[in-house]
């Protein structure tokens, strides 16, 4: 096995996950703590072998109610860690065992945990709906100077230029994408765990409200409670690890501009990211068995379908229609837990990544994907695009 | 007078210049003297060439919708929906693209490619925010 590059001297050891719901009755640190816990033991490993740890978002910054949670500061302390390596002051990192392979393979650290912790599901049951930006702090800075004071208090109103200049530059249509939404839901209603359940039909989505058009209600994530914790290895240490997965390929690309208004080619997302990602590796697309594509909205999974290489640019709207390819059972399982969009937004890849890592060892229950060898994980978008191919061990 | 429900821009030394404008009326972009090219937004350093000898440049002609959204969620209580928001590009002004209100027809009837004049209207805090006007309509 080539270790020319970095990411082949690390492997993903270990996924956990504290309770996940629509409210959690349980604080953010707490869940934050579970989910370590349970990440450290399903590597095989105890809390004194980790010497690495990180956090998103780095720096404690709370930009929404109850996206920021378990403070890398005051979690290290509560677990009594030593760390040869951190990174806690990272914000949009390109996926979350980016920065931790890096330190294992360079042998900073051998055992690293990073988690992510959300309470969104009680902020927005306190703020009697979806929380807006506003909240938490007063006045608008950065890139978001230009956004807020124009009343696009959400994310939603941000990316859903970029669907309105798809769909117009496309031709693709609702009903088209309706079926990205509508089949995920059916695979979370094999997830445990997901917090939307109930099967959902094309005509519910196309009956549903707008947000800001056109996201409609189910084109959404559902805000949720829950941590996940990941442990990233040395690949030296594999042999003594219950589970260990590959990392194959991995790259982050920002290219263009680095702001969600000014983003140059709103119909093309994350190529750049995919383009470096396939170059790392002489596996293609047709060796992809499952993908799990970030979906904060469900026009970010179609970006990846298309970036990826898995349809063309412009034919997601065909290769979704009907639902049949991107089935458990069809030529590329998507969001086989539900995605953020039916199993609980738990942002930024952590749980995309720990789908990717069940799927690979055969620990999918209901909704495994037989003989499942490669996954293709992404995260985010836009400017912030990640892209990776997790293989089985 | 009712203030206007949002938040308020953080003004930076790079972006007085925008905000101080937009009071007027006016929209200022970053031009560069070295070598001509205009960048928004505002840096203090030419996105082409990366001179610092940059100075506002007001731009008065008629853009046109590169994309838009009609937002329907009352983020906050106060927030009046529906309202759309276009992302604004300038012939003959390249680097420049600009995120504002729609006003001047029905929010359902923005288009991409649809033209619109340069204006502002009062938003949160005191502060202008952009917001175009459909052609064709008195502003």
């Amino acid at each position: 096995m080539s270790t020319a590059l970095f990411e082949r001297r690390a492997v993903i050891s270990g996924i956990g996950q504290s309770a996940i719901g629509r409210r959690v009755d349980r604080s953010g640190f707490q869940l934050t703590l579970d989910a370590i816990e349970a990440a450290v033991a399903d590597a095989g490993l105890t809390l004194d072998d980790i010497d690495g740890m990180a956090m998103f978002p780095g720096g404690g910054a709370a930009n929404l109610p109850g996206y920021a949670n378990g403070n890398l500061y005051e979690i290290q302390d509560a677990l009594r860690i030593t760390t040869t390596w951190r990174q806690g002051l990272v914000e949009g990192m390109s996926l979350p065992f980016y920065g931790p392979a890096q330190a294992v393979a360079t042998g900073q650290a051998r055992h690293v945990v990073i988690w992510r912790s959300v309470k969104e599901g009680s902020a927005a049951r306190r703020a009697g709906g979806r929380p807006a930006y506003g909240a938490a702090k007063p006045a608008a800075e950065g890139p978001m100077a230009w956004l807020l004071p124009l009343g696009m208090l959400s994310p939603v109103c941000h990316v859903a230029p970029y669907m309105t200049r798809y769909m117009h530059e496309f031709g693709v249509t609702r009903e088209q994408l309706a079926w990205l939404p509508v089949t995920q839901r059916a695979h979370a209603a094999l997830n445990p765990d997901a917090v939307y359940r109930t099967p959902l039909t094309v005509e519910d989505y196309l009956g549903a409200r707008m947000i800001s058009t056109p996201i409609s209600l189910y084109d959404c994530d559902v805000p949720a409670d829950g941590a996940t914790a990941i442990v990233v290895s040395a690949a030296e240490t594999a042999p003594g690890l219950r589970a260990p997965v590959r990392i194959e390929a991995m790259a982050g690309v920002v290219e263009g501009r680095p702001s969600w208004e000014q983003w140059e080619d709103m119909g093309r997302v994350g190529h750049g990211a995919a383009r470096a990602m396939w170059a790392r590796t002489d596996l293609r697309q047709s060796d992809v068995d499952a993908a799990q594509l970030y979906d904060g909205f469900s026009i970010e999974a179609v970006w990846w379908l298309e970036a990826m290489g898995f349809c063309g640019v412009g034919e997601a709207g065909a290769f979704l229609e009907g639902g049949k390819r991107i089935a458990l059972d069809g030529e590329l399982p998507l969001n086989t837990w539900g995605g953020q969009l039916s199993g609980g937004r738990l942002h930024a890849g952590f749980g995309h990544t720990a789908e990717a890592v069940r799927q690979l060892r055969g620990e999918a229950g209901d909704r495994q994907v037989p003989g499942c060898e490669v996954v293709a994980v992404t995260n985010v978008g836009g400017f912030e695009a990640g892209a990776a191919l997790l293989t089985r061990w | 007078m009712n203030p206007v429900a949002g938040v308020p821009p953080v003004v930076t030394e790079e972006t007085e210049p925008f905000w101080s404008a937009a009071a007027e009326g006016r929209l200022v972009v970053e031009g560069c003297t070295a070598c001509g090219a205009e960048s928004f937004p505002p840096r203090g350093i030419c996105r082409q060439c990366r001179s610092r000898a940059t100075e506002p440049v007001e731009i008065t002609s008629q853009g046109t919708v590169y994309s838009f959204t009609v937002n329907h969620q009352r983020w906050v209580p106060d927030l009046e929906v529906p309202f759309a928001i276009v992302l604004v590009e300038f012939p003959g002004h390249p680097g420049v693209r600009v995120v504002g209100r729609l006003r001047g027809c029905p929010p359902e009837d923005a288009a991409i490619g649809m033209p619109v004049d340069v204006g502002f209207e009062p938003g949160p805090g005191g502060f202008a925010i952009p917001s175009f006007v459909a052609s064709g309509t008195p502003s």
